[in-house]
Formats: C-alpha cells, structure tokens, sequence
C-alpha cells in the first residue's frame, strides 16, 4: 500500500453548451498482448489468451463482443488454449494443464504435466484426447473425462521442445513442430513415422536453429508448416517430402490456421500481416489442385502471435493488444453488419469508477488501483474554450493489491469513503478517511462470510450498501457501517441461471436492483421487500451497458447489437418511447457503429436526456424529440449549427453525438453536473508496445 | 714449551718429526682427557630415541587436536539438539496425514489458504501441504524452483527469438513517424509531435535541432 500525492498532466475542462467537462487523461491505460485464440464453431464464441495470463471470450453473433473476463496471475503465462466442447483448457510455460470454469470465471483444476513448460495443446478432433507438447520433447497424451483430465501416455521422446502440435482429421496420427524439424508420430504406437527436416533461412547464423512456429494436418496427408525462416511448407505425410515451398516474410511466420473445409489457410507474420493461401486448381477445370498464395491482409502493426479462421472471416490477434475479425467479403452477398470489420481494442467493461459526489475517480490497473481527486477550475467560461485551471488534479492513493491474482472488479461509492475490489480469491473492502490534505485507508477486517469474492461490485446511491454479485448469478446485499458491515439479503434469480453477472445497477432512490448476465437475462429485483421483482424479456445479443433512471425508475438497457430498450420498471413492460424506437427502427449510422455502448447516465437537469458513450463518440440521448428518420442526417451538429435559429428545430433529433473526446475509456455525470471524460491516446499505447520489425519504405 | 720452540728452530731436524709432536701437543693442550668412546649401538639408540620422541610428540598433538574435535562435535550436536523442535511437535507432524488432492477444490482450501497469507508475510509457496499450525506448512521446494527455473528458460528463447541479436527490430518511435511521414496529413517524427514527452527529452531535441540548422547555416546569428 502506497499512499502518494504525486501531481501528473492537469485536466483540461471546457465548456462544452450546457456542460462542464473533466476531460482527464491521466488514465495509463495499457492492455495486454494477445497470445492464443480459439474459436468454437459450436457455440460461436472465441477464447483469447492474453500476454499477462487473462482470458477473454467474445462472441460474434450480432456483433463482436466481450461476454466473460477471467483475470491473469503473475507467472501464469498462456501459450495456447483449447476447446473441446463447451470445456476451454489452457497451457503455458509455468507447466500447467487448465481447465476453466465459465460460470464462475476461475480455474476450474490446474495438473502439472510433470514435462516442462509446455507450449501447445490440441484436442483430437473426436473429442476424446489431449494432445500436450512440451519443452524436454515429450508429446503427452491426456484423456478426457467427465470432470478432468487424465494422463495416459507419452509419445517417444525425442530431444528438442515440441512448439505445436496438429492431429491428423482420424486422429490416428499427429505432427509435431519442433526445433529444425517436424516429426510424425502414429499415436497408437507411439513411434515417430516420419522426419521431415526443415532448413534454415539463408544468411542466417549457423548456431541458430529453425523454429517451427505451428503446424497443421490435413485429411489429405498433407501437413503444412509454419517456421522462423520466414516460409510455409506443405510436405507430403506419406512420403516425408517437401512439395512447394513458399516464401512469405523475412521474419517469422508465427501461427497457421485451417478453415474447416480445408480449402483455406491462413499465416501470420512477425511483419503484422496475415496471408492467405487457397486450395485451387492451377488450370480452370482440371482436377489437380495446390496451395496458392492469395490474399494479404494488413490490420496489425506488431506480431501476428495467433489466428483462428471461421467460416465467413479471420480472426487474427498479436502483440499489438487489438482482436481483429476480417470478413471474407466473397462469403458475404451483401453489405451488412456482419460484413464489416471488426476491432476490439478497449475492454468492453467498465475500468474506471466514479465517486460522484466526492469528484474522485478509481482506475483499475491489472495488479493495482489508482484513487485520483479531479481538478477544479473557474466557473465561468464561454462554451467550446477551456477553462483556467484552479486546482490540479491529484493522486491521493495507490493501493497495490495484495497476492499474485490480478483485480477483477473494483468500486468506490459515492461518497468516496468506501473502496472495495476483488480478485478470483478474495475480496477488500477499504475505508478512507480525508482529513485536509492527509488521506487514511483502514482495512475492514470482518466482512460477512459471503463475500469471498465477486464478478461485479457497486454501492448504492448513498453509499449505505454493498452489491456483490457472485456465483450462480446471485448478488449479496451487505449494509456498510463505520463499525462494520452486515449481510443483508442475497438475491437470487428464479430461474436458477448459472452465468455470470456483468452489469450491476441501482436505482437513486435505493428500491431497486438491475442484473444483467451473459445469458444476456435482465433480473430485478425490489429491495425495499427483498424479492425478486420481475424479468426483462431475454434479447438474443448482449447487455452491454444499464442503468436506472432517477426520477422515472425506468430501466434504459444498451445492447451489443446497438439496439436500445427503456423497461418501466413500475408497470413491468417496455415504455412508449421503447416500443416507438422499435417500430420506426433506429438509424443505419447508428447500427453501423464498430464498437458496444459500455455506460448509461443521465443528466440531473433534464429527466429527458440520456448520456449514452462508446469508445469514439459520446451521445446526448433527448427523448422529448422525434427519431431521426431513415434518410436525415444523422450526425448532424455541425450542419445544426450553421442554421437559422428557426430551421434548427425542425431538423433535430433524438441523438445528439459528440466526437470531440475519443478514445473514451469512460464518460459519466458528477453531482455538480459536470460531465466527466476519460480518454486514453492510442498512439501511447502503441508507444509502450514490443518493438515491431524494421520494415524499409520506399521514398523514405 | 720453550724447549719445543727451539727444537723448532733448530736447523737439521726433520720437518716430519716436528709436525707430529706438534700435534701431540696440541691435543694435550685442548682437552685433558681423551675424547669419550661412542659407540654405535649408543648413537643408533639416540638416534632411535629422538626419533621416537618426535613421533610421540606428534601422536600427542593429533591426539589433542581429535579431543578439541570431538569436544567441539559435542557442543554441536548439544546445539543442535536445543535448536530442534519438541518430541510432541515432531510426532505430530508425523501424525498428520498427507492429503491428496491433486484436484483442488476451490472452496474448501482457498479460505485457508487467504488466513494463512493475511496472518503472515511469508511467500505463498505453499500448495498441498501438511498443515501444521495456523499459519505454518511444510512443502517442497525443489520442485518448483526447478519449474520456475525452465519457465525463465522458456521465456529467455522467446525473447531471443522475437527480439535478440539479428531479429532486425525498430522502435516503436520509428513506426510512428514513418506513419506521420508517409500518411495523408504530414507531420514531424512522433517524438517531437508528441506533446506528452518528458521536457527533458524536448529541451535534448531543441538543442540538436539548433545545432543543426547551426552547422547547416540555415540561421543567422
């Protein structure tokens, strides 16, 4: 625990029409690097492994969105992740076979493979084995039961790590990518069938071997090899020999991946691109087919480190932090939302809590929290200037949190005396006591028996209660008092649904409770007789951002798919204005936008207004004025700007963007009505990164 | 005596006679008595004995140095026996029995495990193992030293492969100003575009960037 004053970049506030703006970018925000995907055909979600040892699973129906996050460890480093069914395993280098638990986001068991650090696992595509590759040679095989794994055999031992691994469609046979080679190995015997001996890149020192990044096998006896020379080889199983050899990049071609009718691969490279090859007949009619080069892709700047291909697009991730989903447009007929590329760049979950009354934000750091004081400045001031700054924003406290598990969740209440956070094992619950300038943090020492840990954290409106939300999507109520704090009550949803809440909120008055998981259900509950008080009829996408209006207790929910929804909470179905923007449909630019609303506020002054934000535009939501129609303008501010005070109101609508402030990590509404703006430059963060290869422009 | 020098100084005698009375006379005069007869059984039985005397001699101060040996042994051991545990607590730790999970159930170990984390500062290197008291365990080590150990070896080949010598890297810096060199709106290398830099490193960039034009006569002073 560090206590710090330490002063950093000033806040900028403008007057922005009828708002004061913290425009703060004192947020180091820093993602991860991304490892491993796999993606399941069955249920269409993918798994990402990030650098720093978390997982993530997106989905891409409807949209690309983040549904889970199971946060990383020190030392847990994932080299690759595995499906088999709806069971996700991962291994890494400290050794360790995973199996997570998404219901509850943890481990489910850890088995040490007893055979190094491990760099690859691939499930037999029976589903009935696991295939594990590690770093003294030894291919292991694990079996699948029930509710874990069990060892039951090595393949030969061979000198040399085992980098990937691919079995072969009858899973009778598998490759194995090693050290200058690539090994064959029938899985019945256990004896390497066939070596096939891969060369160094020219020039290349002669102690430094080559490295067989991945490799794939096909039905056909073909295996395809990806290796640090920079060239994918596709070798005959049968005879052991090279068929076609083709030169991709100087660097490294890092992952391959197979479409499942294999008729496409694709390759990434250390240079950030990604190249396709298709299975096609050189001469129009002719039976014979090979592997050619088609396609190169270029939407990474760093290491291609991992790929998955679906049916109708690539999804490719690297060292450049951003998942990228690249449609295949020759699959696609027609233009729409699932044709267009995909980036997610920012978590889809909220890092930065906001104390609205004490004016202090909470960022949430892998392994850390960041309590700052937001800087105050003139009062007056003349719209679109900025403002002189009286007080400069400060950091009143660090708190690095404890063990080697990184934060899961966090909060600070309104008021700013309660901080709590969690990680998978355990949960803090702080008090903090400012007296002038001095800052002091006690540790609350007996928290109820039910507060292990949470998915989701948030207090009430007058920071007198705790909301925990844990296992089996229930939340635990706990009333905070200075001498300590007491469970209350725990909620639990009548359907007995065992997914993970995500979304947590209260309404201002304290009487009710909104809990969305990602079986994308809305429960509420009523708090002031502790039941369960009706559900929101289930959308097929999920909620992305939610909250309760003040005055009129409806419940405004924020789907991935960008369609919105106003659910009176009193009457216990959808408002007018709801079923309005269903029937008239909201606007293509609306729909078109790449990435999922992540907060919902409203402005004190105006019941009307909703404040709606995603990473590049936040929007004043008026509900008093029509829906833009499908043919009108619909970013409109400038072109209303420089009409006659008349013509204006006939031309507006409902949706009121502001692109000013982007990216936007985070954008909500004090007590004093001013509006806080998180932002984080992308060009920081790419300035932070690994460094990329050095790549010789023409002209330059 | 006053004979012999005139004897001596007489001419015609023979030398050879002279010499050895001379001789004569010089024993008589150095020692009384004739020298005392050694004989070799008495010397041989010296020799042996100073001989014999030396070995003792060294027999006796490795016999010293084994005593001080053994006496310090002793002071060993008696330490260590205070250092050891009680006989209670020994057996105890012999009568709790291993568990055997090698599947952890989360719910059960974790509360224990967060006690024991909280309670004291010790690292948390410690899965499945006997517990003791509150806040002890026993676990082995070896173990996952040599794990820890292959992880760095693994990471170190990772790191050398992507970013060792001949791997032809750039900078980040490099690929940001290339974007501002080459894309539609033209701008100056990302490290003196960037606002955010640290004004020591701006002061450095003013500095040669004065230099420069300087050494190329584009300004006047």
């Amino acid at each position: 625990m560090i206590f710090s004053g330490k002063l950093k970049k000033g806040t900028i506030r403008r007057i922005m029409g009828e708002f004061k703006v913290h425009r703060v970018r004192f947020f180091d925000y820093m993602p991860s690097g991304i490892r491993a995907i796999a993606f399941n055909r069955q249920t269409e979600r993918i798994a990402v492994a990030r650098v720093d040892g978390s997982v993530e699973i997106f989905t891409i129906l409807y949209n690309l969105f983040q549904e889970k996050v199971i946060p990383g460890k020190e030392q847990r480093s994932i080299e690759a992740l595995c499906w088999v069914g709806e069971r996700l395993f991962s291994v890494g280098l400290s050794g360790e076979i995973i199996e997570f638990d998404l219901h509850n986001l943890r481990p489910r068991f850890t088995i040490d493979a007893y055979g190094g650090p491990i760099w690859t696992i691939t499930a037999n595509p029976q589903g009935t084995h696991l295939a594990v590759g590690c770093e003294d040679g030894t291919v292991k095989l694990f079996e699948i039961l029930e509710d874990k794994i069990q060892f039951e055999r090595n393949l030969d031992r061979k000198k040399g790590r085992i980098l990937s691994l691919s079995w072969h469609p009858s899973g009778t046979k598998i490759a194995a990518g090693m050290m200058d080679m690539i090994r064959v190995f029938d899985v019945k015997t256990g004896h390497a069938i066939h070596r096939l001996l891969v060369d160094k890149a020219a020039g290349a020192p002669r102690d430094q071997e080559c490295v067989v990044w991945s490799v794939v096998y096909l039905s056909n006896d073909t295996v395809i090899s990806g290796d640090s020379s920079g060239k994918v080889k596709v070798w005959d199983a049968l005879t052991g020999t090279l068929i076609k050899n083709h030169d991709v990049t100087k660097w490294d071609v890092l992952a391959l991946s197979l479409s499942q009718d294999e008729t496409s691969l694709v390759a990434g490279t250390s240079e950030g691109t990604v190249v396709q090859f298709q299975f096609l007949s050189s001469v129009l009619g002719k039976e014979d087919k090979e592997w050619v080069r088609t396609r190169t892709f270029k939407n990474h700047t760093h290491d291609v480190r991992a790929l998955a291909e679906m049916d109708t697009a690539i999804i490719s991730g690297g060292l450049d932090t951003q998942l990228v989903v690249r449609p295949l447009l020759e699959k696609h007929d027609v233009k729409s939302q699932a044709s267009a590329l995909r980036k997610a760049q920012f978590p889809h979950r909220r890092l930065v809590s906001c104390a609205k009354k004490a004016q202090l934000l909470l960022f949430q750091y892998p392994s850390h929290l960041e309590l700052w004081r937001l800087g105050e400045g003139e009062e007056e001031g003349t719209p679109g200037e900025k403002v002189p700054v009286r007080r400069i924003p400060e950091k009143l406290l660090q708190l690095k949190a404890k063990g080697e598990e990184h934060i899961f969740c966090s909060a600070v209440s309104p008021c700013g005396e309660w901080l709590v956070y969690s990680t998978t094992s355990s949960l803090r619950l702080y008090k903090l006591q400012y007296e002038n300038n001095n800052i002091s943090i006690t540790k609350v020492s007996k928290l109820p028996k039910v507060l292990r840990w949470a998915h989701q954290l948030c207090f009430s409106a007058d920071s007198s209660q705790l909301f925990a939300a844990s296992g089996r999507s229930s939340v635990h109520m706990v009333s905070l008092n200075p001498e300590g704090c007491k469970h209350k009550h725990t909620f639990k949803p009548k359907n007995g649904s065992t997914q993970p809440i995500h979304l947590l909120t209260v309404s201002e008055n304290g009487l009710w409770l909104a809990t969305a998981n990602s079986d994308c259900e809305v429960h509420i509950y009523s708090l002031s007789t502790l039941k369960s008080h009706c559900t929101v009829p289930v959308y097929r996408s999920g909620v992305s951002a939610m909250a309760i209006h003040p005055t009129k207790n409806n419940l405004f929910i924020a789907h991935a798919d960008q369609q919105v929804f106003e659910f009176s909470i009193e009457l216990e179905q959808y408002t007018d204005w709801s079923r309005k923007v269903q029937r008239e449909g909201l606007h293509l630019k609306w729909l078109e936008r790449d990435t999922p609303i992540m907060n919902v506020t409203f402005n004190p002054r105006n019941p009307d207004h909703i404040i709606l934000h995603d990473m590049y535009m936040f929007c004043v939501l008026d509900q008093s004025l029509p829906l833009p129609d499908k043919k009108s303008q619909f970013f409109n501010q400038l072109t209303l700007k420089s009409l006659p005070e008349q013509e204006r109101k006939t031309r507006c609508h409902a949706f009121k963007v502001c692109k000013l402030f982007q990216p936007l990590m985070c954008v909500d509404v004090l007590e004093d009505h001013s509006l806080v703006v998180v932002e984080r430059s992308l060009l920081d963060i790419v300035a932070k990164l690994p460094a990329p290869v050095k790549q010789k422009k023409f002209a330059t | 005596m006053a004979e012999t020098s005139e004897t001596q100084r007489g001419p015609g005698n023979p030398s050879s006679e002279v010499i050895t009375e001379n001789n004569n006379l010089r024993f008589d005069s150095s020692d009384d008595e004739a020298p005392e007869e050694v004989n070799f059984e008495d010397s041989k039985r010296s020799a042996l004995q100073s001989v014999k005397d030396a070995l003792e001699a060294s027999r006796r101060d490795k016999k010293t140095l084994k005593e001080k040996r053994r006496r310090k042994q002793e002071l060993f051991l008696e330490q260590k026996k205070r250092r050891l545990l009680p006989e209670d607590v020994l057996e105890e730790i012999d009568a709790t029995p291993i568990r055997h999970d090698a599947i952890p159930c989360i719910a059960g170990n974790e509360v224990e495990k967060e006690k024991a984390m909280d309670s004291s500062d010790m690292k948390p290197i410690k899965e499945k193992a006997r517990s003791l008291q509150a806040n002890c365990s026993v676990t082995t080590v070896k173990h996952q030293i040599t794990a820890s150990t292959h992880q760095k070896v693994a990471m170190d080949f990772v790191q050398s492969r992507f970013y060792g010598q001949g791997t032809r890297r750039a900078t980040n810096n490099e690929l940001l100003s290339l974007n501002n060199k080459k894309g539609a709106n033209k701008g100056a290398a990302f490290q003196f575009a960037n606002t955010k830099l640290s004004t020591v490193e701006r002061a450095k960039a003013e500095k040669g960037n004065k230099r420069w034009l300087h050494k190329n006569k584009l300004i006047s002073t």
